[in-house]
């Protein structure tokens, strides 16, 4: 029978000061969504994108130095990373058909150049007249000859200057009679193959620039064409210069409208979903209202009321229409959020604390809803990018000569078959573009999700 | 222990289980999407596909073909389109035609006299309608009443006004019973005209002199040419089927006198209506479709494919006009003359637009206009026109003191909205900024409404092409006449107006040429007019179709000669 106290079997534990202390550091809401964001490879890609994108735009056209409204003749539809030499010929005289006396048959006279390609014949036999073709390919059996460039129905005419859309490759050129009734008469032809150089004149190498200034202009020399990274487009403009420029309008309307037009929406939501009951009512009817609006009419109506004339820039009015048009999916948004954080517990514990209604918006409601809202921008940034690019695309948008990625493919999609390069560079750039931003968003939905935050 | 490894074995057993079903699922959704695939392309085959037979049947002596446009009408009173008149020149025949040379041949006329104050057409006995009747004088008579009638408010009325009192019956101040035609019998059309009009002849080949039998066109009680059985035909085809917006099937017309020279293919089949260029291309390459027009992306491959290309000058001419109307500053010559000086329509041809059926424009009459031996143009060469930036400068900076301005304000260019139309205007645009420094904006609209902006003269400059009615030089002559309401720019010059009234009136053709010498002298000379091209196309026919045509003057594509070789494969 003791009375002493036994034995502890337990011994209670030494506090220890370590246990108490937070081994982490101590995360704010956006530091932890920076860095689940972080942890999202997809999203984080995007981000780079957009910011490359954000650079391309507004850096981009400081370091490559090209107007994207001049056209560059001598270098029409030309694919990227073509070659670029030519040589510097003599001005233009049209050709009075001397030359060229020596040789029978179908012949050049002169060097065959992008400038022109001069032939003479001699006539056919039986011929009334006599028709030139041009080809890409070899003539096969199939006798197709190619192109008709000309027709001279008088048989004494038996030279012809060819001067359309020459470029530095080879041409299958050939010589056909004429008939009476002015039917070629395949039978009977000649043909020549021609190698055709490319040249340009010395006045407008010298106009371009493509002359160092105070050096002596020689013909026979070679010069290297102005530089088109990534090629021209149908009327020989700089498609590098054209996409920064078009990115310029493109990521104005695509950022500058869905800002305006989510903030409205949570100024509006958040009124409504507070207030609640008739006003909330009221305020809700008038935004299923504006859903309901036709988007294009309206694009054409604020058109017509702006007086945006003939040939002016309808960049503006598409900004208002998307403005206005827009706004209701963020405000129902916001206005749901509202509505659900108003009757959270904490809520009520604050307004019993005696908290004043404008720091229960501030410092409660708007916070909360700021995860939702970014979520909203980021989606509706490739959204309005895609309506402009739509809105190019049909012609309601920018007024040429100014581009836009939208109506850049408009009218690359006419020359598709022959020089891809004008609908693929802007098409992708759209492409990547929305999706860079839909990844971006759905990073973000994922970073700022509150109930996201402890499941990992 | 046991229990949580039952509960974890369930779970996987369920998800295991849930995902069999959802790949079961999966496959039904996938099994039913292809079957209403097959099932939907099955029915568009059924619905679109109207024939099924290629473009060239040997067998029943068919072809099957696409034209661009829907004809609003066939009602030639009212037609205005050459979609219209495509159809019109197939189905109907009028007092005289065209042969497959382009000569002027007898129509329904054996034959004929032109006067100074008249014309006289006997008709043939055995022209018939359709319907077995025989066409008669009164046809024309009620037809060409028709055509003047303010009622009607047909467009080509003016082409009327050579015959005595189509002007003042059209402005409405004269019954239509006055008009200056009349039939003697039924057989002889007595014409008496305005004016001495030489050119009558060529006149009424064209479709608005065309006959309507007047028992027949009370009867549709004002849906004539509406729709194929609205109509009566006269011509080597009848338009036995229309189908709108979708499909017309044309018969040899077994009633037609001239059948066994005119019309060779039985039936040409109308199958499809389409704009689109490229769509056509894909049923030629699949043989659905005899012919189809090639526009310059589309030649690379068509060389490589080894087709015979055709080419083919439309007869149209294209140009830029200013606006002479009050308040406009292209009513200054400097100005207009600046824009003259600094456009390069080689340049423009050759390289920008890069067709090989265009030629560059030089003068305000095309090529092929007929002079009164040979060709106009060779014997009344144009003005040499010759780009010439630095005067065009001068110009300008002295266009710029008498309109006492120190900046040019905007010019607006209206253009149409087609891809040429658009590549036309930005290449304007950019031309006239880089030579002259001058801002251009492009007022772009589509056909209908380019053409109401330009009648209420909404623009500075206007990019426009004029397609002949007739084959005469006064069909272009008299564009910049200042009565003619197609002169868009409403320009008006005594001088060129007299020239005008010689063309029109004068019976000795040298005189006639020597005054359209002197209009296309004053159009270049006072900058009026700037022709950029003359219009033509490439195309290619299924080398078993034979002597198809398009013409100049007429329809555009004329199958009325065509025949069916099949050894030519």
């Amino acid at each position: 029978m003791s009375t002493e106290a036994p034995e502890l079997d337990f011994t209670p534990i030494r506090s220890r000061e370590e246990s108490q202390k937070i081994s982490r550091p101590s995360l704010s809401y956006w530091q932890d969504a920076w860095l689940r964001l972080k942890a999202n490879r997809r999203a984080l890609v995007s981000l780079y994108i957009v910011i490359s994108l954000l650079l391309f735009t507004l850096v981009g056209p400081l370091l490559w130095r090209s107007d994207p409204a001049f056209q560059d003749l001598d270098q029409i539809s030309l694919s990227p990373g073509s070659d670029r030499q030519a040589v510097i010929v003599a001005d233009y005289v049209p050709w009075d058909g001397a030359g060229g006396e020596q040789g029978s048959g179908l012949r050049v006279v002169d060097v065959a150049t992008t400038q022109a390609v001069k032939l003479k014949w001699d006539p056919l036999p039986g011929a009334l007249g006599h028709r030139i073709y041009r080809n890409r390919v070899p003539i096969g059996p199939e006798l197709a000859l190619g192109i008709p460039l000309a027709d001279y129905v008088d048989a004494g005419t038996l030279t012809h200057e060819d001067r359309l859309d020459l470029h530095p490759r080879d041409y299958y050129y050939s010589v056909v009679a004429l008939d009476e009734r002015g039917t070629p008469q395949r039978g009977s032809f000649q043909s020549i193959t021609v190698r055709v150089q490319r040249v340009i004149t010395a006045q407008d190498a010298q106009a371009q620039g493509l002359i160092p200034a105070g050096e002596e202009v020689q013909l026979d020399d070679t010069v290297r064409l102005a530089a088109h990274p990534l090629g021209t487009d149908y009327l020989g403009r700089d498609m590098l210069a054209r996409l920064m420029a078009g990115a310029r309008v493109s990521l104005f309307i695509g950022i500058g409208a869905p800002t305006i037009f989510v903030l409205f929406g949570v100024a509006f939501g958040s009124i409504a979903g507070f207030i609640g009951g008739r006003v909330d009512q009221l305020m809700m009817r008038f935004a299923d209202f504006v859903v309901a609006l036709p988007f294009l009419l309206f694009m054409i109506l604020f058109k017509v009321a702006f007086g945006i004339g003939p040939g002016e820039s309808g960049v503006l009015p598409m900004l208002i229409a998307l403005v206005v048009l827009m706004w209701p999916a963020t405000a129902r948004l916001v206005r749901g959020q509202i509505v659900q954080i108003r009757q959270q517990g904490y809520i009520e514990a604050s307004q019993l604390l005696g908290a004043s209604r404008p720091y229960l918006i501030m410092r409660h409601m708007l916070p909360n809803t700021l995860g939702v809202v970014l979520v909203t921008l980021t989606f509706e940034i490739p959204r309005a990018i895609f309506t402009e690019a739509f809105l190019s695309f049909i012609g309601m948008g920018v007024a040429p000569p100014t581009p836009s990625w939208g109506s850049m493919s408009n009218e690359g999609i006419k020359n598709m078959l022959t020089t891809p390069h004008e609908l693929i560079l802007p098409a992708i750039l759209i492409s990547i573009t929305v999706l860079a931003f839909n990844l971006l968003g759905d990073g973000l939905r994922d970073a700022l999700d509150a109930r996201l935050r402890n499941t990992e | 222990m046991t229990d949580e490894h039952v509960i974890i074995d369930s779970e996987s057993d369920f998800a295991r289980s849930a995902g069999k079903q959802l790949a079961a699922y999966m496959a039904y959704a996938m099994l039913a999407m292809f079957l209403l695939f097959f099932l939907l392309s099955e029915l568009a085959a059924m619905v679109g596909g109207s024939s099924g037979r290629g473009a060239i049947d040997g067998q029943s002596n068919a072809i099957t073909i696409a034209i661009r446009q829907e004809p609003p009408q066939l009602d030639h009173t009212r037609a205005s389109d050459s979609v219209s008149f495509t159809v019109l020149t197939h189905a109907m025949e009028g007092l005289l035609g065209y042969d497959n040379d382009n000569r002027l041949v007898p129509g329904v006329a054996e034959r004929w006299e032109i006067r100074a104050d008249g014309a006289t057409f006997w008709l043939r006995e055995e022209a018939r309608w359709s319907d077995g009747r025989p066409v008669t004088a009164h046809d024309f008579v009620f037809g060409w009443r028709k055509v003047v009638d303010p009622a009607t408010a047909s467009i080509y009325a003016f082409i009327m006004y050579p015959v005595e009192n189509a002007e003042a019956i059209n402005s409405g101040e004269l019954p239509v019973e006055t008009l200056g035609v009349r039939a003697v019998g039924d057989r002889v059309l007595e014409v008496s005209f305005e004016q001495p009009t030489p050119y009558f002849e060529k006149l009424v080949a064209f479709q608005t002199f065309l006959p309507v039998n007047e028992e027949f066109y009370e009867a549709t009680q004002g849906r004539y040419g509406a729709d194929a059985d609205q109509m009566l035909y006269n011509g080597p085809y009848v338009v036995s089927e229309w189908i709108h917006s979708a499909s017309m099937l044309w018969e040899k017309n077994p009633l037609y006198w001239n059948k066994d020279n005119v019309g060779f293919i039985n039936v040409i089949d109308v199958a499809y209506i389409t704009e689109d260029v490229n769509a056509k291309l894909n049923m030629f390459k699949d043989g659905q479709i005899g012919d189809t027009q090639l526009v310059a992306s589309m030649l690379p491959s068509a060389m490589e494919q080894r087709w015979n290309i055709e080419r083919f000058m439309e007869g149209s001419i294209f140009w830029v006009v200013s606006n002479f109307r009050d308040g406009r500053i292209t009513r200054n010559y400097n100005l207009r003359r600046a824009l003259q000086l600094s456009l390069d329509p080689v340049e423009f041809v050759y390289k920008v637009l890069k067709e090989p059926g265009y030629m560059p424009g030089t003068s305000m009459f095309p090529y092929w206009i007929k002079g009164a031996e040979g060709s106009f143009r060779q014997e009344h060469p144009p003005i040499e026109h010759i780009p010439d930036v630095e005067k065009a400068r001068e110009h300008l900076e002295l266009a710029r003191q008498e309109l006492g301005i120190d900046e040019f304000p905007p010019l607006v260019l209206l253009a149409d909205d087609t891809p040429v139309g658009s590549i036309t205007a930005e290449y304007l645009q950019a031309s006239f900024a880089r030579h002259l420094g001058l801002e251009i904006r492009i007022d772009k609209q589509i056909f209908k409404q380019r053409l109401l902006k330009a009648e209420a003269g909404e623009f500075d400059i206007l990019v426009n092409g004029w397609s002949p009615d007739y084959d005469d030089a006064l069909t272009f002559g008299d564009y910049f006449a200042s009565w003619n309401l197609s002169n868009r720019g409403r320009y008006s010059n005594a001088e060129l107006d007299r020239n005008v009234r010689i063309g029109q009136t004068s019976l000795d053709s040298a005189e006639r040429m020597r005054a359209f010498a002197e209009i296309q002298r004053i159009a270049y000379e006072d900058a009026v007019v700037m022709p950029l091209y003359e219009r033509g196309w490439s195309f290619v026919v299924d080398p078993r179709l034979k002597d198809f045509n398009r013409r100049v003057v007429g329809p555009e594509v004329d199958y009325r000669f065509a025949y069916i070789d099949v050894n030519d494969e």
